[in-house]
C-alpha cells in the first residue's frame, strides 16, 4: 500500500513537470516582441591602416654624433623609386637612390650643432622622414 | 737501542713539521717586479676602457623646459626630456649676448645646443659647452592655396597642420622633376596640390605662420594621400 502511494506520487510529479514544460514551450513559441523593445547590436571590425608605401633607414650620420670633420656623409636606404630630400641648416639636395634603394650624399656642416633632416617621398606622395643632430667640434674634454 | 730508534723517529717527525717560508716573503726578484707592474697596468687599462665605454662625447639640441643653478632640462627633437648637468667648467655662449653669458641668462623655451659627456648608465649629459642656437623650421606637405597678391602660400603638412608660408625676395625656390632634375624655380611655378618642402623661420607671434628661406616643389608628385581630403576641403 505504501509502495503504491510512492509510485503514484512519483508519476504525478513527472506528469506535472511534463505539462508545465509543454505550457512554457507553447508560451515562448507564440510570444511576440514589439520592434520597439528589440535592440540590434552590430559588431564592426576596425579597418586596418594601410602600411605606408615608403620606408627610410638613415645609416649615417648617427644621432647626436660629434664629428671632427666639416665634411659629412649622409647615407641610408629607401624605396628605389622614391626621391630623397636632404636638408641641413645651410644645404639642401634632392637625390635618387640606386636600384637597390641605397643613397648617399656629402655636405659641409657648420660649427657646433647641425640638424640633418632626410625625407623620402614615394611617387604617390607618401613620405618618411628621419632627423639627426650632428655636432662639429675639435674641443678636447 | 729502542730508545735511540724512538728519539730518531721523533726528530724526523719534528723536521716534517717545519713549514717552508711563503714565496712572497722572499726577496722580490726583477721578474716578480715586472709581473707586478704588468698586473697593475692591465688593471688601469681595464678601468679606463670601462670608463670610456660608459661615457662618450655627444651633442644635442633641445628646448629648455626648466633651469636650476646646476641643471638644465630640455626636450629634444624626438620629444624626449633630457637632463643636462652643469658645473664650473661649463662654458655658455649666445650670439646675441653683448657681455658675459651664464646659466642665469638661459630662460624657458630657449633653444640650446649642448656639447658634453653623455653617461650611458645615468643617461645624463655633463655639459662642457652650452650655446643658444636657432634651428631651421622645416615643413613638408601639400600646397592648399596660393595668395598671389601677398606672395604667400597655404600648406597642409603631412601631420595635418595648416601653415601660412610667406615668400620673400630672398626665398630660394627649387623644383624637382625626373626629366629636368633639381633646378631653380620661382613663386609663379608653385601650383595647388604640389608636394612641397619649406625650410625657414617660424613666426614668434603666430605658430601657424612662417617665412620661407628655401622651398622645394615636386610638380610630378602629388600631395600625400593622407591630406587629400583636407586639401579638397580648403580649396572648396
Amino acid at each position: 500500500m505504501k509502495t503504491e502511494k510512492l509510485i503514484l506520487s512519483f508519476i504525478a510529479t513527472l506528469l506535472g513537470l511534463l505539462v508545465a514544460g509543454i505550457a512554457f514551450y507553447v508560451f515562448q513559441a507564440t510570444k511576440i516582441v514589439a520592434p520597439s523593445n528589440t535592440k540590434i547590436i552590430s559588431l564592426t571590425t576596425p579597418t586596418p591602416m594601410p602600411a605606408p608605401s615608403v620606408f627610410l633607414t638613415l645609416d649615417r650620420p648617427k644621432d647626436e654624433e660629434v664629428v671632427t670633420s666639416k665634411i659629412l656623409i649622409i647615407g641610408g636606404k629607401t624605396n628605389s623609386n622614391a626621391v630623397v630630400v636632404v636638408m641641413t641648416d645651410s644645404f639642401e639636395d634632392v637625390i635618387t637612390p640606386t636600384n637597390d634603394g641605397n643613397f648617399s650624399t656629402t655636405t659641409s656642416i657648420n660649427d657646433g650643432q647641425n640638424i640633418v633632416e632626410v625625407t623620402a617621398i614615394s611617387p604617390n606622395g607618401e613620405s618618411a622622414t628621419a632627423k639627426r643632430t650632428v655636432t662639429y667640434s675639435q674641443e678636447e674634454f | 737501542m729502542f730508545k735511540k730508534i724512538l728519539s730518531l723517529l721523533l726528530i724526523v717527525n719534528c723536521s716534517l713539521l717545519i713549514v717552508a717560508p711563503p714565496a712572497h716573503a722572499a726577496t722580490p726578484t726583477p721578474v716578480d717586479k715586472i709581473q707586478e707592474l704588468r698586473d697593475q697596468l692591465i688593471t688601469n687599462i681595464a678601468s679606463r676602457v670601462a670608463q670610456l665605454k660608459l661615457v662618450e662625447k655627444r651633442g644635442i639640441i633641445g628646448t629648455v623646459i626648466s633651469v636650476t643653478s646646476t641643471q638644465i632640462n630640455v626636450v629634444d627633437h624626438h620629444g624626449n626630456t633630457r637632463f643636462v648637468d652643469v658645473d664650473e667648467l661649463t662654458k655658455f655662449s649666445s650670439p646675441n649676448a653683448k657681455g658675459a653669458y651664464g646659466i642665469s641668462d638661459i630662460t624657458k623655451d630657449t633653444t640650446i645646443g649642448v656639447l658634453g659627456l653623455y653617461n650611458k648608465e645615468s643617461r645624463r649629459i655633463l655639459a662642457r659647452f652650452v650655446s643658444v642656437i636657432t634651428t631651421p623650421f622645416i615643413i613638408h606637405g601639400g600646397v592648399a592655396k596660393i595668395d598671389d597678391e601677398n606672395f604667400s602660400i597655404s600648406v597642409t603638412t603631412v601631420d595635418g597642420k595648416q601653415m601660412t608660408v610667406d615668400v620673400e625676395n630672398l626665398t630660394r625656390t627649387y623644383s624637382y622633376t625626373q626629366s629636368a632634375g633639381y633646378v631653380r624655380s620661382g613663386f609663379s611655378k608653385i601650383k595647388e596640390n604640389y608636394n612641397i618642402i619649406v625650410a625657414g623661420a617660424s613666426n614668434i607671434n603666430d605658430k601657424n605662420k612662417m617665412t620661407a628661406v628655401r622651398i622645394i616643389i615636386f610638380p610630378e608628385i602629388p600631395a600625400s594621400p593622407k591630406i587629400n581630403s583636407m586639401l579638397e576641403r580648403i580649396q572648396k
